[in-house]
C-alpha cells in the first residue's frame, strides 16, 4: 500500500497540542478502517527548528489520507506520495 | 485500544447515531462514561449515572457504514485540555481519566445538565474523576474470584439467561444492571455472559418474600 508524507506547519504548538492530535489522527484511521476504508498512521516527526511536522501514513490513496486528517482536524499544508528506502534495502 | 482511544471511539459511534456531522462535547462525555461504565452504569465518584436515561444503549456495537464525522473545534480543545491535564499529572498518555476530568469546568451541554440534575460541582468532579483509579473493567473482572472457577461451567448470554428464566431481556438487563445477576465480560469484548449456576440468585422463595413483606 503507498505512503506519504502529511506536512505541516504549526507555529506556537505545545508538546500535549501534538499528543492531542496524535490521539484523534490514531482514532479517525481507526474508524475509517473499520468503515472499510484502510488508514495508517505509521509514525510522525517534528522539527522544533522550523514548527513543522512530516506525518507518514500508509493508505490506498491521498484522498483517504486528506481525509483521515480533515477528521482529526489537523491542518496540514501538503500531502505527498513517498517511496520507503531502508538501509536494509540498498 | 487504550481506555482513552475507547472513549474517543464510542463518542464517534455516539455522534455517527445521532447523525452528526462532527463530535460534539456531549458525545465525547457519553463516550468516556460508557467506557468506564459497567453494564450501563458509569459510577463516578458517589453518582451512579445510567447510560440508558442519556439515550446510550451500551450492549450496541458500531454496525455498518454511517455518515463520517469529523471532531468539533470544540471536542478538539478539550482534547489539548486533557493532554495537559495528563502532563501535569505526571503521565505520558491520555487516559480517559484526564478526558472526564478535563469537562470539570465545563458548564452547558451535558456537563451542565448532569451538574444540575446530581448537584455536581466542578471541585466534586474532579475529586470523583481523581478517585476514579481508572481500571478497565475486563482487568478488574479477570481477576474477580467467580473466573477462577468459570472454566467448567456454562455460560449464557443475557437474552439465552433471559429465556432460561421466562423473562423479557429488559428485565435480565434491569437485574444486572442492579447487581442481582452477577454477569462477566468476554476480556476485550462489550459480550456479556452469565453463568448457568448464578441463575437462581435471582430466584426468591415465595414465603421468605411473604414474611417479608409483613
Amino acid at each position: 500500500m503507498p505512503f506519504f508524507v502529511v506536512k505541516r506547519d504549526l507555529p506556537g504548538v505545545t508538546p500535549e497540542a501534538l499528543q492531542s492530535a496524535g490521539l484523534r489522527a490514531k482514532s479517525c484511521c481507526s474508524e475509517m478502517t473499520t468503515e472499510g476504508k484502510p488508514v495508517r498512521w505509521v509514525r510522525s516527526f517534528f522539527l522544533p527548528e522550523t514548527a513543522q511536522t512530516h506525518c507518514y501514513f500508509e493508505a490506498p490513496s491521498r484522498a483517504a489520507v486528506e481525509e483521515a486528517n480533515q477528521r482529526a482536524r489537523i491542518p496540514f499544508t501538503q500531502i505527498v506520495e513517498v517511496v520507503e528506502m531502508t538501509p536494509e534495502m540498498v | 485500544m487504550n481506555d482513552s482511544e475507547l472513549a474517543i471511539s464510542f463518542a464517534i459511534f455516539a455522534a455517527k447515531q445521532r447523525d452528526a456531522s462532527e463530535v460534539e462535547p456531549e458525545h465525547l462525555l457519553l463516550g468516556c462514561l460508557r467506557a468506564i461504565s459497567r453494564f450501563g452504569i458509569a459510577t463516578l465518584g458517589p453518582w451512579d449515572l445510567d447510560l440508558e436515561s442519556h439515550g446510550i444503549d451500551w450492549t450496541r456495537q458500531p454496525d455498518g457504514p454511517r455518515p463520517k464525522v469529523a471532531f468539533s473545534q470544540t471536542v478538539v480543545e478539550l482534547l489539548d485540555r486533557a493532554a495537559q491535564i495528563a502532563k501535569s499529572a505526571g503521565e505520558s498518555k491520555v487516559g480517559v481519566n484526564h478526558l472526564l476530568a478535563a469537562f470539570a469546568n465545563v458548564d452547558d451541554g451535558l456537563m451542565g445538565e448532569l451538574k444540575r440534575k446530581h448537584g455536581m460541582a466542578s471541585a466534586s468532579w474532579r475529586a470523583a474523576v481523581a478517585q476514579l483509579g481508572f481500571t478497565p473493567p475486563v482487568v478488574a473482572q479477570a481477576n474477580h474470584p467467580a473466573i477462577e472457577t468459570k472454566r467448567a461451567r456454562d455460560y449464557l448470554t443475557p437474552e439465552d439467561a433471559a429465556e432460561e428464566l421466562g423473562v423479557h431481556v429488559q428485565t435480565m438487563r434491569a437485574y444486572i444492571r442492579s447487581g442481582r445477576m452477577p454477569a462477566f465480560r468476554l476480556a476485550g469484548e462489550r459480550a456479556i455472559r452469565i453463568l448457568r449456576t448464578d441463575l437462581e440468585k435471582v430466584l426468591e422463595p415465595l414465603n421468605e418474600v411473604k414474611n417479608g413483606d409483613k
